[in-house]
């Protein structure tokens, strides 16, 4: 059971406040929908609950049950599905997920290469001599997605995971982070598309400044 | 309360001290032998000097308490120990080669003491440019605290390295080699003052230049 | 997981050395920049007589500003192809360190056994000593090594690039530089070689490696 707290947490750059006095309590189980207009800092909330940065007041904490989750230990235990997030644009696809999968201690076989390939709708005949360099932005979204499902990581971070794809990808998505949340993990989702909101269990509304 | 005394105290105390120290230097302190007069630059320079060391050390001590506690205050305490420290440490150069040109006749021979000044003088500068290089306040607290650290581990190579690999000239500290006072007692009295009002000098200027702002700081 | 942290940090050397075979352009500008500066040396001096300290010098001098021209690449490459928050998401902090650091290393001492023997040929140089050349070569890249992957790693994020990482690098590396120079000059016959500056530098460079280490960390990890 995995917990993260927002207390009183105030997000500014450069003076310009994004966000101020949030307060909420994500649980692991369900998904939590961040909406808000562009710019109303949906995509820094995920970097604060991931502790990628600090925020100009207020806390934000993750626990597992009663313990807190810092560092890396916190790090080990989440993954990311957002826009800034890019690949070794010289490996291929194989390549890079066993390099990133392989600094989590997993190791990827052929099946499981396959299946996962299978499972994010990529055609592996299709990737297999590629740089990831040379993919179109859809492939790249998928090839997030397949990261994310292969760290079995406990906590989700998706950022417009939806964006770039197709109505078969965000039909995944959806599914995916509905099964992720059975299975008990902590899904937080930021989002712009009515269909994506409606599937969450929770929202937090930034309204912006 | 006591605080507040002392804060308001220190001000006139340094400048009291400051008046003793430099009515001592110029109008008690004989001559040394075989330096003459010019002696009485020694009595700027050392005190010069050690703040120059103390203000590193503690610029070093202040990005230790930020990653420790992230609290702005102790950035910024950092940051004006380090401006403070590049202030003294040119003084300390300055003086120290103008002693050195009018006893030894060059202003610059990379005595050991000078290549230790001269590796600080670069600590700071490049501490200082780093500063101003990173736009976004915490990352900028956290890196030029990680790089006051990382800058310090020079500190027992300068320390103990240095003077084994190269010839000095300069006069041995106040303690000699053989670990005995080797000095006239109005001398070491003056000296002894200047440190102090050197050293108030420097706690007096680091706390006021964050003094302001300490109620906006961040938590 | 401790186990694992030398498969992270062989994972993280391969990545680079796989990434850096694929992008040559690194490389060469590493390499064409220490043959530049060896060329312009060499001509300057036009065959003269030197002597071996100064020689010493300048051969230190040549290597530390090809380094300097290539180790600070190792966070900068991945923050312009914006990899940096991917392997800060998957990377554990010290294996990415020591995978980096040992990268840097073999870039370097690579160098080091491309420039030394140019240099040597064009300079007309016997060694006297040539293991103490080697010994003091891997111990002074070992040390740019692991200051450089530490503060590659600090530059990031600068609004000004180019210099800085010099800047930071001189001072740190001086205790490096300095014994480097009297030993070299020592292996080039000026005599008196003096075998504690190599245990000396031995100790700084496992100074640095562990103050990298400990700070990385604080690097990494934002709280």
């Amino acid at each position: 059971m995995i917990t993260i707290k927002f207390e009183a947490v105030t997000q500014s750059f450069y003076g310009r406040t994004i966000f101020q006095d949030i307060n909420a309590e994500l649980r692991s189980g369900t998904i939590t929908a961040v909406t808000g207009q562009n710019g109303s800092g949906k995509s820094t909330l995920l970097k604060l609950a991931a502790r990628f940065m600090l925020p100009a007041a207020g806390q934000v904490s993750v626990w597992e049950e009663a313990r807190e989750l810092r560092r890396a230990e916190l790090r080990s235990r989440l993954a990311m599905v957002t826009p800034e997030l890019r690949f070794y644009p010289r490996l291929t696809a194989r390549e890079n997920l066993a390099f990133l999968l392989g600094l989590r201690g997993i190791t990827l076989d052929d099946a499981a290469f396959s299946a996962l390939m299978m499972r994010v709708g990529l055609r592996e005949t299709e990737i297999a001599a590629v740089f990831t360099g040379e993919f179109s932005t859809g492939m790249r979204q998928r090839l997030k997605l397949a990261a994310l499902l292969a760290s079995g990581a406990d906590i989700w971070l998706l950022d417009e995971p939806g964006a770039n794809l197709d109505a078969g990808g965000r039909e995944l998505v959806l599914r995916e982070a509905r099964q992720a949340a059975d299975e008990g993990r902590l899904v937080l989702w930021a989002t712009n598309d009515g269909r994506e909101e409606a599937a969450a269990d929770a929202a937090i509304h930034l309204a912006g400044h | 309360m006591m605080k507040v005394i002392q804060a308001r105290m220190l001000p006139w105390a340094v400048g009291l001290l400051t008046a003793v120290v430099i009515y001592l230097v110029f109008f008690v302190v004989p001559p040394a032998q075989g330096l003459g007069d010019y002696v009485r630059i020694a009595f700027f320079h050392i005190p010069m000097a050690w703040v120059s060391v103390l203000a590193f050390l503690m610029s070093a001590w202040w990005g230790a308490g930020y990653l420790r506690r992230q609290e702005m205050r102790a950035d910024r305490l950092s940051a004006a120990s380090a401006k403070l420290g590049l202030v003294f440490v040119v003084l300390a150069t300055v003086s120290g080669a103008v002693f050195s040109k009018l006893t030894w006749g060059a202003y610059w021979n990379w005595d050991p003491r000078q290549t230790t000044i001269f590796v600080l003088l670069l600590i700071y500068g490049a501490y200082l440019t780093l500063r101003a290089a990173m736009p976004e306040p915490r990352r900028r607290a956290r890196v030029t605290a990680v790089y006051a650290l990382f800058s310090f581990l020079t500190v027992p190579f300068l320390v103990f390295i240095i003077p084994r690999l190269y010839f000095s000239l300069h006069p041995s500290p106040v303690i000699n080699g053989s670990g005995s006072l080797d000095m006239d007692p109005v001398m070491l009295g003056t000296l002894l003052a200047g440190l102090l009002d050197a050293t108030l000098l420097y706690v007096w200027l680091v706390f006021r230049s964050v003094g302001g702002k300490d109620k906006e700081a961040l938590p | 997981m401790q186990q694992s942290i030398w498969q992270g940090i062989k994972l993280v050397f391969i990545k680079e050395l796989t990434a850096g075979l694929r992008f040559k352009a690194a490389w060469a500008a590493m390499f064409m920049f220490a043959l530049t500066t060896l060329a312009c040396v060499s001509m300057a001096l036009q065959g003269g007589v030197v002597e071996p300290r100064l020689l010493a010098a300048l051969l230190w001098v040549c290597l530390f500003f090809a380094a300097m021209a290539g180790a600070d690449r190792v966070f900068a490459d991945e923050d312009t192809a914006g990899t940096l928050l991917t392997l800060r998401i998957f990377g554990p902090s010290q294996a990415v360190l020591l995978g980096k650091m040992l990268y840097t290393l073999f870039l370097l001492v690579l160098l080091a056994m491309f420039i030394t023997p140019l240099f040597l040929l064009l300079m007309d140089v016997t060694v006297a000593a040539p293991l103490v050349l080697w010994g003091t070569m891997l111990l002074g890249c070992t040390g740019i090594a692991a200051a450089g992957t530490l503060i590659a790693a600090l530059t990031t994020g600068a609004s000004v690039h180019s210099g800085l990482f010099s800047i930071l690098m001189l001072p740190v590396i001086l205790p490096v530089f300095l014994p480097a120079i009297s030993l070299t000059a020592g292996a080039f016959g000026s005599g008196g070689i003096t075998g504690s500056y190599l245990g000396g530098m031995a100790l700084y460079d496992l100074i640095l490696l562990v103050g990298a280490s400990i700070l990385f960390d604080y690097l990494w990890y934002e709280d």
